[in-house]
């Protein structure tokens, strides 16, 4: 999935690239299981294009806010600096925040990760169960209770 | 441009629109119906892809500000508690509606008399039964027989699956003895009259790809232009005018390019909700209606209603499957629904409980309420809730207060110019007693059937989905905008039919009641053809 991101147009080069990815498995690591990718194995350039969110100059000023090394940081270091960011550009992090969960939750992986089915819920549908009525014989017996009008 | 005369003209192609619609076509008179939307595309819907979730954030939000699509109109709710959502197409609210689909109780139209609050309806429950009875019919209503909270009533269909969701809480609701019942639900729960059964897709919100939810342009729609008549979109309407006498005329409005034009109609039939309505007839000016079209009672657009509504949400050990299955219908309870002063509110709410959301919900809303955060914990605190989490939204009678109102803003307008309503709406004393109680009654539940962990949320924002009373029907022209059928008391040929006419809210989703009311309106129209304008 990284590869995808190093082509000719795209906005960020690869040092920006490295901080981007970090900076997604910073909001999302990969689970400890293994069977969660970490949200930087996943494509935000792609997905934001496929959204018609051309936002793609404010993704590079947000990259840039982070220390070049960002991707160097150990984990305690890169969360409090997106802890630190969230703060000082609510706006921006939420932003970020919500396409990073949009692209995630889309996923194969995640969804099976998950426990749902890959793919849109259409046309395959899910099954559950009907359920047991039988303690309604408990509210039929307390008998007519609406009110009389 | 003026095109040709027609006989009817309805404004709106939503859940009462489309009933009146084909009600009236067994007259054979000339019906036309503008809508500003489009139709929709069921193969388009968010659920055939795969960000089918992120697009109820976007194309398909249930708020039109959000929303934005250029058939959907601005709404200026700064100085309104909540916020109106709704939508613009063939089907209106019923594509994204829940399809929860209880009916008003009888006490509902009786408010003053049993309790002497609001006003008393101008007609019963037994004289809307009929119609509920039909508009099951034509919507196909899953459900069971034998509620003892409602008189006797057959769903035509079986109800839908409780789920493992909804067999949990009802352990909740068995343990405290009270009451809880499989909900009625506009949803397939078997192949019906050319639909398919549910399958459970859960986006219900965003459109049903399967057509087994069922919104009006796959029930009504299709046998009403079958019958002869004409429905045209992207047709907007601005105003109503009117002729020397006071009677209307026809309609102004502007078609797909934007160009105006006027439409000649015998009688005009409002069916554009209870914000859309209000704001027609006030933006409908003239020399003989200087404060706007039928509202010589100044009530058009006042007694806004919405139904409050919080939620609390129990957190289940075990994996509830609570993002499968129709999100908002599931079971119900009434234990709480008529008045009991001794708990220091009149009137009351009903309990509906609710599945889960999809995973992308889930992470944001419960990012944004602290309970899973980004970062090493998400997985975690995510696994933790998803799929085992089931709902209870307390949905509260709203009663009337005229300063909850819906006016035309001053500078907004939509993409045709035409002002934009602005909501003003204040959640009641006795309103806020009646949601806490609710909820805390709800998490009594929850705590009964087993939760490990309870949430609750107060008052939702982006609740506005019932929008009622701006045109409330009575027997005095000095108190109320039309009679008991819909009639306008100041222009004989002007009907409403959509939920501004309701004068109290009852404390249940209101689109069965809405259909009912269309339903009665067309019958009695019908009836009277000859003196229709006496
Ligand atoms: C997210 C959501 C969930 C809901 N869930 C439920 C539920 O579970 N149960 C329930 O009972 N109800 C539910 N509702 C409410 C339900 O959708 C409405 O009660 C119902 O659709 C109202 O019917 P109506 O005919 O009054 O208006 P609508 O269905 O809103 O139709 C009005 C139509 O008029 C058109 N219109 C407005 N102005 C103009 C104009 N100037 N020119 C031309 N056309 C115009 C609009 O485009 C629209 O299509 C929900 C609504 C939403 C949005």
């Amino acid at each position: 999935m990284t590869d995808d991101l190093i082509t000719t147009d795209h906005p960020l080069n690869a040092d920006q690239q490295a901080v981007l990815t970090a900076l997604l498995d910073t909001l999302i690591p990969p689970s400890d299981d293994g069977l969660m990718p970490g949200a930087g194995s996943l494509d935000l350039v792609r997905h934001l294009r496929e959204g018609g969110d051309n936002n793609e100059e404010m993704l590079v000023g947000l990259v840039d806010q982070f220390d070049a090394a960002f991707s160097t940081f150990d984990a305690d270091a890169r969360e409090s600096a997106v802890q630190a960011f969230s703060t000082s550009q609510p706006e921006l992090f939420e932003w970020l925040l919500m396409n990073t969960y949009m692209m995630y939750y889309k996923t194969d992986q995640v969804l099976e990760g998950i426990g749902m089915s890959a793919g849109p819920p259409f046309p395959r549908g899910n099954t559950i169960i009907d359920g047991d009525i039988s303690s309604l014989d408990r509210v039929v017996e307390r008998g007519k209770s609406y009110r009389p009008a | 441009m003026e095109d040709d005369p027609v006989d009817v003209l309805i404004i709106g192609a939503g859940a009462s629109g489309a009933a009146v619609a084909w009600s009236l076509a067994e007259t054979r008179m000339r019906i036309v119906c503008f809508e500003q939307g489009d139709w929709m595309n069921p193969s388009e819907y968010p659920s055939n892809q795969s960000n089918w979730e992120s697009q109820s954030y976007g194309p398909y939000a249930i708020n039109p500000n959000t929303r934005g699509r250029d058939t959907d109109y601005p709404i200026n709710n700064e100085d309104s508690a909540v916020d109106v959502v709704n939508f613009n197409g063939v089907g209106g609210g019923t594509i994204m509606y829940a399809a929860h689909f209880p009916r008003l109780h009888p006490s509902d139209f009786r408010v003053k008399s049993l309790d002497g609050v609001a006003d008393d309806w101008p007609i019963s429950y037994d004289d809307l039964e009929p119609y509920f009875v039909q508009n099951d019919r034509m919507m196909g209503v899953s459900g069971l027989a034998g509620d003892p909270m409602y008189p006797p009533k057959q769903p035509p269909l079986p109800p839908i699956p409780l789920g493992l969701v909804g067999e949990t809480v009802a352990r909740g609701y068995d343990k405290l003895g009270w009451h809880w019942w499989p909900s009625d639900s506009a949803i397939l729960s078997r192949p019906y009259e050319g639909r398919d059964e549910c399958k459970n897709l859960s986006p219900c919100m965003t459109g049903c790809a399967q057509g087994a939810k069922a919104s009006t342009d796959i029930t009504y729609w299709p046998e009403a232009i079958r019958a002869g008549v004409e429905l045209r979109t992207r047709h907007r309407v601005r105003e109503i005018t009117v002729n020397d006498d006071g009677m209307a005329d026809g309609v102004i409005y502007y078609d797909e390019e934007g160009t105006e034009r006027f439409q000649k109609a015998e009688v005009v039939i409002l069916a554009s909700n209870g914000v859309g309505t209000p704001r027609i007839l006030l933006n409908s000016k003239s020399s003989q209606f200087p404060d706007g079209l039928a509202n010589s009672s100044g009530l058009v657009g006042k007694n806004l209603m919405f139904h409050p509504i919080g939620f609390v949400q129990g957190v289940f050990e075990e994996r509830l499957d609570s993002h499968k299955g129709p999100a908002g219908c599931c079971i119900l309870s009434k234990e709480f629904y008529e008045t009991d002063e001794s708990r220091g509110f009149v009137r009351g709410y009903n309990m509906q409980i609710t599945r889960g959301s999809g995973p992308l919900t889930t992470a944001a809303a419960g990012y944004r309420a602290g309970l899973i955060p980004w970062g090493r914990g998400h997985h975690e605190a995510f696994r933790k809730r998803f799929d085992h989490v089931a709902g209870i939204g307390v949905l509260c009678e709203d009663l009337p207060e005229e300063h909850n109102c819906v006016t035309l803003d001053p500078e907004l307008v939509d993409s045709d110019g035409i002002p934009a309503p602005k909501i003003s709406y204040t959640l009641s004393e006795n309103s806020i007693r009646m949601l806490n109680h609710g909820l805390d009654r709800a998490e009594e539940v929850m705590e009964a059937a087993g939760a490990v962990e309870i949430t609750r949320s107060g008052q939702l924002r982006e609740s506005g989905w019932h929008l009622l009373g701006t045109a409330r029907m009575g027997d005095d022209p000095e108190t109320s905008v039309v009679n008991s059928w819909g009639r306008s008391h100041d222009v004989k040929n002007l009907f409403i039919v959509d939920g501004s006419v309701f004068v109290t809210s009852g404390g249940v989703n209101p689109t069965s009641t809405i259909q009912a009311i269309a339903l009665h309106v067309a019958d009695t129209m019908k009836k009277n053809l000859a003196n229709l304008f006496d």
